[in-house]
């Protein structure tokens, strides 16, 4: 299957190839059409995204991870996870990866 | 479904609500269970944080800078000094490096980070999700006037743009040029005048906008 | 703690980015601009994003580096344009095109 949205890199020739997520870094796509916009919109729109964002402000906080981590696992998530996700299930995913990485929970 | 987003994250094919609100519950409960975190601490921490929205500070920062030119100097040299100055707080939960960017005739500004999202939320409140888009930001470094124009602002072609890419720790607002007509108003009524857009760079203020 | 350059200085982004965390845009590789602003030491967030502490990551100088619309999109265009990122020393070389 093409991606149609997929920036896969390999990173040197020759090394043993490391796929480098490049999904998110979306500068000067031009794939990506007219920028919609809501009126008047609530800071969340579902108690669950400010719990999510509570959760990684206190996650921080207690230093399981670093604002640079949480950023790369983002990152690192399938591009088509990033594609389709809103932006507090971005948040979500890359706590649950985060949390499971460092053994904190399963 | 009730409550879903109405805003667009282009592709969207997100998982239910419902099913996010309990995959989000039974991560906390976890974590509580293992002394982590407390589900109370959390709530009080949202609670908290749409508060400190309330008094998010841009506006007051814009207004103080159109009548009062040496503090406008001030803003432009050293801008957590000057908000230090009219006791804006820009803590957030980290401290926060602010670089306040000068709308001219010749020069309009607007701010994005294509890589993430990172925006002033301490001083702006949180950021609107077209900010955080993939349109938004991958287009805007690439077309901003299109961008602009989809906002409802044109701009003279004469005009540089100037985009402020937010890759690092710095965090940019923009200071819009005062509208004409606005001679008479004192601060309060020019802070009125400030949209957040504005400050974000894909509006101009005007005499009669609502702030 | 790392900082090659200055105010003015002309330099060039890396060509290509390695694999791993790092703070400047692909759109943004192998191009010419110039330091903006130089803000002081910044510990590297491509260490920081492997879980590197503070106290023994790299530190380097954070700069404000600005470029040419015309630069970075390799097209004339009437409408002036120019964007700002900011960069880590180890992101950049210097310029040593004559002007």
């Amino acid at each position: 299957m093409v991606f149609l949205y997929g920036r896969w890199r390999f990173a040197r020739a020759g090394a043993s190839l490391p796929i480098v997520p490049t999904t998110h870094d979306v500068g000067g796509a031009s794939e990506f059409g007219p920028i919609a916009r809501e009126a008047g919109e609530p800071p969340f729109h579902q108690e669950w995204e400010a719990r999510v964002f509570a959760l990684n402000r206190r996650l921080l906080q207690l230093g399981l991870y670093n604002l640079d981590e949480f950023r790369f696992a983002i990152e690192r998530m399938p591009a088509d996870a990033y594609l389709t996700s809103s932006y507090y299930e971005k948040w979500f995913l890359a706590i649950e990866r985060l949390l499971a990485e460092k053994g904190v929970v399963p | 479904m009730s409550g879903h987003h109405d805003h667009d994250h282009d592709h969207e094919g997100h998982v239910e609500s419902a099913s996010m609100a309990s995959r989000v519950g039974a991560l906390v409960a976890k974590l509580e269970a293992k002394g982590i975190v407390r589900e109370a601490e959390l709530d009080a921490a949202v609670e908290a944080f749409l508060l400190s929205t309330q008094r998010a500070g841009g506006p007051a920062l814009v207004a103080r800078a159109w009548v009062d030119p040496a503090f406008r100097a001030r803003l432009f040299a050293d801008a957590n000094r000057a908000l230090d100055e009219i006791g804006v707080d820009m803590t957030h939960w980290a401290q926060v490096k602010l670089r306040a960017v000068e709308n001219t005739d010749r020069v309009h500004n607007v701010i994005v980070c294509t890589l993430c999202s990172c925006y002033p939320v301490s001083l702006l409140g949180p950021s609107p999700s077209w900010y955080k888009s993939l349109a938004y930001r991958s287009r805007v470094v690439r077309e901003p006037r299109a961008v602009l124009a989809e906002f409802g602002l044109k701009l003279d072609p004469g005009i540089e743009v100037r985009v402020w890419d937010s890759t690092a720790e710095l965090r940019y607002v923009v200071i819009p040029r005062r509208p004409e007509g606005t001679e008479g108003l004192g601060e309060a009524d020019l802070a009125a005048l400030v949209t957040r857009d504005s400050l974000i760079g894909t509006a101009v203020c005007r005499a009669n906008s609502a702030g | 703690m790392t900082q090659r350059f200055h105010t003015g200085d002309a330099v060039r982004t890396r060509a290509a980015n390695p694999e791993g965390h790092t703070r400047l845009p692909r759109y943004l590789c192998g191009r010419k601009g110039t330091i903006e602003a130089v803000h002081g030491v910044y510990p590297l967030p491509d260490e920081r994003a492997r879980g590197i502490a503070l106290t023994s990551c790299t530190k380097e100088a954070l700069y404000t580096v600005v470029f040419d619309g015309r630069e970075v999109w390799r097209e004339r265009s009437s409408e002036p344009l120019s964007i700002s990122a900011d960069l880590w020393d180890c992101y950049l070389e210097p310029e040593r095109a004559a002007k």
